[in-house]
């Protein structure tokens, strides 16, 4: 316990390092630097520094007694901080606050300040004891940490802007390439109802009628290609070509052209797209079947039955157009363009065409590879 | 303005001078006369308000950049009771315009199409219901397959499926 005694134990030490009081004596030689101000004096000048305290700042004792301790602050310190630092000692509230406070030469350095009052009997505040911790170091490191978090965020800025330009600049990209699929789409479409215009008004101009059946036969193959660009580019995806919409709309087209309604489809299309880079191959080929079907097999007049099939099994498409008419012998009939044209639009589907005739009529069968979608 | 056959009166409103033509040769042959034709939408005004007119035949990209939609809004105020068809290479771009006309035929056509839409119009306008049935592709605004009775395209009358 405290006695009286205490303040002997020191009474032979010099009175600088605090003769009479362990506690002075503590607070002088400490290697924590400190201060003591006296808020009854005008200005609250300090009235104690330690040697810890002269050692940090470089001043001399005699240079820092009876001056505020606001001569520590310089141009880089916070206004904010000082403000706080002053409202605390108006309140006479202990604060702890992290200050840049100047040396005598100058050099900055940050200051882990704690200042707290020391009320007398009164209940005033008698002395303010400071204690200062020199924290450079540690806010240097968590000013290098906040830097290089600040620089990592401006680089995953940088770095999102570009992303989001650049997502940006693609759907614009995307957005032109269909505008300009959409406008070359309809550009062939119109060219090829021009073509099939023209083909119609010279075959009304002629009268000889081998002429005016080839401009037929030629018709019926640009109608054919205008089937197949009507139905290109009508699926979701404009990759594939809807074969059984394209085969239903064909038949149905070259049976209204030819005038005849006592030919009766039997519907044996499943549903079934093809890649569309062999829209037109197939298309064609299947034209040129289908129109000699109703120019042979129904020819003068005779009304029948024509089967339209179409089916895949894994990458094997089968499209079946059968007749009941009287049959015939393909290597009897000779060459035609048109026999011609369906062999090699077979061999660039990467297929064959076969054909079954008998007196029951003819069958005749494209098949040909396609990677299902 | 009296009649002197008993085909329909169409208009054909088409900057392609050749598709009019075309048009023309179609549908003259198919027993209906075409009673003027206009390249845009200044020249459709000054086709006189007074013709008897059942049936338009709309292109989409009119000449002075003008638009079918605007010729079908003329269209619909000068003969009222005229059946708007749009030919367009752009079906699928249109599907909320349809609505300013009644039907669409796509192009590329070909004279079978254009032969079964001119059966099914004088069908639908001469004697409604109609009972032919629209050529495929061939698209109604809900409300015009409504009023004629139909519900949109069927398979046509000959075609038995997966008999």
């Amino acid at each position: 316990m405290a006695s009286d005694d205490d303040w002997h134990q020191t009474g032979d030490v010099p009175h600088a390092q605090g003769r009479g009081d362990p506690f002075a004596a503590a607070v002088r030689s400490t290697r924590m630097p400190m201060l003591v101000s006296d808020p009854r004096q005008d200005d609250t000048p300090i009235v104690f520094a330690n040697d810890a305290f002269l050692k940090l700042t470089g001043y001399t004792r005699e240079e820092i007694l009876g001056r505020n301790c606001r001569f520590l602050q310089g141009s880089g310190t916070s206004p904010e901080s000082v403000r706080k630092l002053r409202e605390a000692i108006a309140r006479e509230e202990p604060i702890q606050i992290d200050l840049l406070n100047y040396r005598k030469d100058g050099t900055p350095f940050w200051n882990a300040l704690f200042v707290g009052p020391v009320h007398g009997d009164d209940g005033k505040a008698k002395f303010f004891f400071a204690s200062q911790v020199d924290v450079t170091e540690r806010v240097e490191a968590q000013e290098k940490v906040a830097r290089q978090k600040a620089a990592v965020e401006a680089e995953v800025a940088a770095r999102t802007r570009e992303l989001r330009d650049a997502l940006a600049l693609n759907e614009r990209a995307l957005e032109e390439k269909t505008i300009l699929l959409n406008e070359v789409d309809h550009r062939v479409k119109n060219n090829l109802t021009m073509i099939g215009s023209l083909l119609r008004l010279q075959a009304n101009s002629i009268d000889d009628p081998t002429l005016v059946r080839t401009l037929g036969t030629m018709l019926e193959r640009v109608d054919a290609l205008a089937t197949v660009h009507r139905t290109l580019h009508q699926t979701d995806d404009i990759r594939r070509f809807d074969v059984s919409a394209f085969l239903r709309g064909l038949v149905a087209d070259v049976l209204a052209v030819s005038g005849r309604d006592d030919i009766e489809v039997v519907d044996r299309i499943e549903a079934l797209d093809i890649e569309a880079t062999k829209a037109t191959a197939l298309g064609l080929a299947v034209n040129e079947i289908l129109t000699n079907a109703v120019k042979h097999a129904f020819g003068d007049g005779r009304s029948g039955r024509l089967c339209v099939a179409a089916r895949r099994e894994g990458d094997l498409v089968t499209v079946e157009l059968g007749d009941d008419g009287p049959g015939f012998d393909p290597e009897a009939r000779g060459r035609s363009l048109g026999l011609d044209l369906i062999g090699r639009l077979s061999r660039q589907l990467d297929g064959t065409t076969d054909w079954a005739s008998s007196s029951d009529g003819t069958t005749s069968r494209i098949r040909f590879r396609s990677e299902p979608a | 303005m009296v009649r002197d056959h008993a085909g329909l009166q169409i208009v054909v409103i088409e900057d392609e001078a050749l598709i009019v033509m075309d048009l023309e040769l179609i549908i003259e042959a198919e027993g209906h006369r075409m009673v003027a034709d206009a390249p845009s939408v200044p020249a459709l005004h000054a086709i006189d308000p007074d013709l008897d007119v059942d049936v338009a035949f709309v292109d989409l990209h009119l000449a002075d950049d003008t638009s079918g939609f605007e010729a079908a809004d003329h269209i619909r105020r000068t003969w009222p009771d005229a059946v708007i068809v749009f030919v367009t290479a752009n079906p699928r771009m249109l599907l909320p315009e349809i609505a300013r006309g009644d039907a669409v035929v796509p192009k590329p056509f070909s004279t079978g199409m254009i032969e079964a839409v001119l059966a099914f119009l004088h069908d639908a306008t001469k004697q409604p219901p109609p009972r032919v049935t629209p050529p495929n592709g061939f698209r109604m605004r809900p409300g015009y397959a409504a009023r004629l009775g139909h519900h949109g395209p069927a398979a046509p009358r000959h075609v038995r499926r997966n008999g």
